[in-house]
């Protein structure tokens, strides 16, 4: 993959090729403070008027083309998986464009929608219809859900009753048959024993091939390096690079890494 | 107006969910309990049966004037809209805030959470209709064809509902404090809405403010209808038409100008 690097103040076009766009992106967020009840009232009709704000993201541009495979990583708290928040429409930013073309699946925190007291079967088709699948759609892939789960035996027993490995690769697979556009995934290949794991990104290397665009946040530097195209080493809610994954990776790891003496 | 077209709009292509998020709601709620789905039903039998003691035999309070239905069916055709009113309204507050990891994480029309909420008590409802029913057929209570009439105030009544919903279930979202505000509300509202006594006892300088009180005008109505005593009052009702459509209006955009920040509040 070529090496491309974007130069913030020549972003404005938005080609047909492009997936994600960050423009000048940022997000701030107004902290709650303790009020009277007569601040109380205004603040509810008209919204806080408070100046403490924490920003999580300031002035972010970057694109992502389609079908690349794009790794961000950054310490905690440096705004990464405020990113992704961004990119799923979960929340708006407080300044700047985003512009995100094709049906994104959040792989974010598997499970989000479960219900413990439903069964494996009825998980699935609530699951399903949380990620905007049609009742026909899920219909058409449910043998093949239930089959990268291997949970027949199980399918109507209610989950809570599973184990947490069960509960991954039901929530897993349940996403991933929703046929993405941009998968974004959030550390979930943390969770889950090494089996699992690997039929994880065996899937994600599939996805990869078959042209669906990939934004990665993760903790692991390897797994950033040999699977991504690109990575973006955000810090201080701010990018610090952004280049190829073995360039990004080496920068984050000089930086936590400094040399002595 | 454009605002309600698009969310119209949204929640339509999102009715998949909907369906799923109602019978997720209905499915799970006695889930784990005994007698199940019998609650509905007994809940509202219990509350009946004790307040008609305390103000059919205590209190006396009289039931509409020319005929002679027994309180307890008199208090019922009231008590079992007020109920639905009164869960829809107090679920649906908690409805985005207990759906948090979903509105973190996935994107989709917020409102359905609350609609859901809503049409789920609907169903509940829909079950304890069925005592009444019964109920009424043992004291053979005559109805006659302005029965028809409850199907246009049920209509007002939930455009009534969805509006309040819809503004509670967004700012419990922003302070917690409103489910306790909330919950007094309805306290002190199901005692200025002619659901344990006649409408036709409050004097009439007051009668404008029971004008004003859609739920009022809403709950008086089903008596009306239901148990024989003609049609609805006609301007009245388009009264609360004309509120309800207001509240819903008022609701709403409360509901979309906070939206954006629901995930970063929650």
């Amino acid at each position: 993959m070529k090496l491309k690097q974007h130069n913030p103040t020549s972003l404005p076009r938005v080609s047909n090729d492009v997936a994600i766009s960050f423009l000048h992106v940022t997000k701030e967020f107004s902290l709650q403070t303790q009020k009277t009840f007569k601040e109380f009232l205004p603040a509810l009709f008209f919204g806080e008027k408070t100046q403490d704000r924490f920003t999580a993201l300031s002035d972010i541009s970057f694109e992502i083309k389609k079908g690349e495979c794009v790794g961000i990583i950054g310490p905690n708290g440096s705004g990464k998986s405020t990113i992704l928040k961004l990119i799923a429409k979960v929340m708006s930013p407080t300044s700047g464009k985003i512009h995100v073309h094709g049906k994104v699946s959040p792989l974010i925190e598997l499970g989000a929608g479960m219900h413990p007291e439903l069964t494996g079967r009825e998980n699935i088709y609530l699951n399903g219809a949380i990620l905007g699948l049609k009742r026909q759609q899920i219909d058409a892939n449910f043998q093949s859900i239930v089959d990268f789960s291997e949970l027949q035996e199980f399918l109507d027993q209610p989950v809570k009753h599973y184990s947490s490995g069960m509960y991954m690769r039901l929530a897993f697979s349940i996403a991933i048959h929703v046929n993405p556009e941009i998968l974004l995934v959030d550390e979930i290949l943390a969770v889950g024993d090494a089996n699992f794991q690997e039929k994880c990104f065996k899937k994600m290397a599939e996805f990869k091939k078959s042209g669906v665009t990939i934004v990665f946040v993760s903790h692991s530097l390897d797994a950033v390096k040999n699977f991504c195209d690109r990575g973006i080493y955000i810090n201080h809610s701010k990018i610090v690079s952004q280049g190829s994954s073995k360039e990004a990776t080496q920068k984050y790891f000089d930086d936590t890494h400094p040399v002595n003496g | 107006m454009l605002e309600l077209i698009k969310e119209i709009h949204a929640v339509f292509k999102w009715h998949e969910l909907l369906w799923q998020m109602v019978g997720r709601e209905v499915k799970t709620r006695y889930k784990q309990s005994i007698l199940g789905y019998f609650w509905v039903i007994l809940n509202p039998l219990a509350q009946m049966l004790v307040m008609s003691f305390a103000f059919s035999i205590i209190l006396r309070i009289p039931t509409n004037s020319s005929s002679n239905i027994p309180y307890s069916v008199f208090l019922f055709v009231a008590l079992l809209p007020w109920n639905l009113f009164a869960n829809s309204l107090s679920s649906a507050s908690g409805s985005l805030v207990n759906s948090a990891s979903l509105i973190t994480k996935v994107y989709f029309p917020r409102t359905i959470l609350v609609i859901s909420t809503i049409l789920a008590k609907i169903v509940d409802f829909l079950f304890a209709l069925t005592v009444l029913i019964i109920y009424m057929i043992i004291y053979q209570i005559p109805v006659n064809f302005n029965l028809l009439w409850v199907i246009p105030i049920f209509f007002i009544q939930q455009i009534f509902t969805l509006g309040l919903s819809l503004f509670f279930a967004a700012s419990n979202l922003l302070y917690r404090d409103i489910q306790y505000l909330l919950s007094l509300l309805l306290t002190l509202w199901l005692y200025l809405t002619p659901v344990i006594y006649p409408a036709d006892i409050v004097p009439a300088k007051f009668k404008i403010f029971f004008q004003l009180n859609p739920m009022a005008v809403i709950i008086n109505a089903y008596r009306q209808t239901v148990l024989g005593g003609g049609p609805p009052n006609y301007t009245s009702l388009l009264i609360a038409l004309l509120l309800s459509t207001l509240v819903l209006f008022l609701g709403l955009s409360y509901f979309k100008s906070r939206e954006k920040i629901f995930a970063d509040n929650i």
